[in-house]
């Protein structure tokens, strides 16, 4: 039983699966003076340990007070203001979600949630000396369990990081969830 | 599996209790779509969303799809979503802008006002009962569309109460929702939240005019938020929109006693009124101004002294005029739930209060935020509770029994506190499940 492909029209067979060049280069070197990729990598996989450990407190102080922690409900929203946001979140927000965690009454969190990150994927996207900062995007994972329920989350990280003389502090995350459209159930562990 | 009659249904409503079966029975819920869902006048979109011909916007009216189209008559319609032919559904995508809606399937094409344009190889059916000119063969329109200030509702039963009758008190809060634009028009803007429950739709219908909750509910979201921001903010920093917003919920009961309770024929209701959770935000710069402009300082004044805290529009959608946003109840099972958050832009009001509006939305209905998981939480536990059979097999309803005022057209007040709606939404629902409405 053959397929004679001569008589296929040629709309069926062209061959259209391969995508077009991407424009983003890939990485080479890293620029001159920028952090070391390393210790990069270590301190995205720190701020997800504790949030897996739940050490909140630690975690938001990675932060810069104003750092806005958004989480998009579009794929490439263009901003929080004008569009609707999973979480659009600074300092104070961050503060009351933390705070919230260790309510007696917070029902939603009874039993409490557990989570797992996986951060992989890292590159340095750009490097600003004069401001000390640099842009980092990264893939991750987050396995979401609570009361016999696991959910998977999977996206990008777009880290905007300060470095300071002691180490690195968030300037702003963004959050693209792969299905921040879809019909969701709770979310209740940061991304 | 039980075969209700209507003597059964009708047994399963009472005037102070329901019986669990109504939220947790499969075939109850298959006849809900049926004889609610498949009569009622339900929300499909707004307008603005197909504001040119060719604009379309994909739905669902129970578990029906459905799509909603501007044609080129300038007419809005909606269509069920299934092609005349072998019923694929048409269009795939939610949203945008096609001339024509061509069946992904066979390629069979149709007009935006459903009627059949084209089929491949139409010679295969001369003489046979499909093609063009034969009204089975479009895209069927659903038999009655209407809408009333651009939110447009349909309804899948050729009779029944024309719209406007139908909205009876709750098209007030559609008028004063409008006329809180200064140029007296409204357009969605701003995306969507669709956040899926594991409970039953009635649920969340209930819990829009459930004043006991919130202080217990959202305790830990709203009393966090007091405690952390007194000890934040300094005495001079303005108060943030998203104190506001989350400081009333837990207001104490005599506040929402006192917000009051109306409810109106076809199972609408309210809760407040003369003011609400909603009604002690800061002004917004420029925005009173700009409606005195459109209607004059007393009118202006009346506009914003509407303090409608949520509307039910029973069963579809629930709205709130300060926040100019509507949730969409979208039910898929007996225990599935889709609640959709859409926000409505005041055209011509300062963009500093639609942006108040999304940051309500981000801060009580996603289901990302502080306040939307305790009340799933809280219907999840209703949905699993009522598995026990501990020989209880009823809902209580039974607060301020009794005590309704009814006005002469029916129109029925309580205290904010009242199961009266719950009362009211029940009646409702009995008449539709046994052919009353």
């Amino acid at each position: 039983m053959g397929t004679d492909l001569k008589s296929v029209p040629d709309t069926v067979i062209k061959t259209d699966l391969i995508p077009e060049q991407d424009s983003t280069p890939m990485p080479t070197e890293q620029p001159a003076n920028s952090p070391d990729l390393r210790e990069l990598e270590q301190f995205l996989y720190h701020e997800a340990r504790l949030l897996d450990e739940q050490r909140w407190e630690e975690w938001n102080a990675l932060y810069l007070e104003d750092a806005e922690y958004w989480v998009p409900a579009a794929a490439e929203q263009e901003d929080p203001h004008n569009h609707v946001s999973l979480i659009y979140e600074t300092g104070l927000l961050r503060a009351v979600r933390i705070k919230r965690y260790k309510h007696p009454n917070a029902f939603s969190l009874q039993p409490k949630p557990r989570s797992v990150h996986l951060v992989t994927n890292v590159i340095l996207e750009g490097y600003d000396e004069s401001a000390a900062e640099c842009s980092v995007n990264s893939r991750f994972i987050m396995l979401q369990y609570r009361r016999e329920k696991q959910d998977v989350f999977a996206g990008t990280y777009h880290h905007r990081l300060r470095i300071e003389e002691d180490g690195f502090r968030i300037a702003a995350k963004r959050v693209d969830l792969l299905n921040c459209d879809a019909p969701l159930e709770n979310i209740l562990i940061y991304f | 599996m039980a075969h209700y009659t209507d003597n059964q249904l009708a047994g399963l409503i009472r005037e102070d209790c329901v019986h669990k079966k109504v939220y947790t029975d499969p075939e109850v819920f298959d006849l809900e779509m049926e004889r609610i869902w498949n009569r009622s006048w339900i929300y499909v979109g707004h307008d603005s969303q197909v504001k040119k011909p060719g604009d379309y916007f994909a739905t669902s009216i129970g578990r029906q799809p459905v799509v909603m189209t501007r044609h080129k008559d300038g007419k809005v319609y909606v269509l069920f979503n299934r092609c005349a032919h072998k019923g694929a559904q048409v269009v795939g995508d939610s949203c945008g802008n096609m001339p024509r809606l061509r069946c992904s399937y066979h390629g069979y094409v149709f007009d935006t006002d459903g009627t059949l344009l084209h089929i491949p190889r139409e010679e295969g059916y001369s003489g046979a009962g499909f093609g063009k000119g034969k009204p089975e063969s479009n895209m069927q329109q659903v038999p009655r569309v209407d809408s009333y200030h651009g939110l447009v509702f349909a309804s899948l039963a050729s009779d029944g109460p024309d719209l406007k009758t139908w909205l009876s008190g709750a098209a007030v809060s559609i008028d004063n929702l409008v006329e809180r634009s200064p140029e007296g028009r409204i357009e969605i803007a701003g995306g969507c939240f669709r956040y899926l429950h594991d409970s039953n739709w009635k649920m969340f219908v209930e819990n829009l005019n459930d004043a006991m909750h919130p202080m217990v509910v959202h305790q830990s979201s709203s009393g966090t938020a007091k405690r952390v921001f007194d000890e934040r903010l300094k005495e001079d920093d303005p108060v943030p929109f998203e104190l506001e917003m989350l400081a009333p919920f837990t207001n104490n009961y005599e506040f929402f006693e006192k917000m009051g309770l109306t409810a109106w024929d076809y199972g609408h209701s309210v809760t407040g009124g003369k003011f609400s959770i909603h009604s002690a935000y800061s002004p917004i710069p420029g925005y009173m101004d700009a409606l005195i402009g459109k209607y004059g300082e007393q009118k202006a004044r009346e506009i914003l002294a509407v303090n409608r805290h949520n509307t039910v529009v029973y069963p579809s959608f629930t709205l709130k005029g300060a926040i100019t946003s509507i949730r969409v109840v979208k039910p898929v099972a007996v225990d599935k739930t889709v609640i959709e958050s859409w926000v409505f832009r005041q055209v011509g009001a300062p963009e500093e209060l639609f942006q108040r509006s999304i940051t309500y939305c981000n801060l009580i209905n996603s289901h990302a935020n502080l306040v939307g998981p305790d009340d799933y939480e809280a219907y999840h536990r209703l949905q699993y509770g009522l598995q026990t059979q501990d020989g209880n097999e009823w809902v209580s309803q039974h607060r301020h029994l009794g005590e309704d005022e009814v006005d002469e057209d029916g129109t029925r007040h309580a205290t904010g506190t009242s199961d009266m709606v719950f009362r009211h939404q029940f009646r409702t629902w009995k008449d539709y499940m046994v052919g009353a409405a």
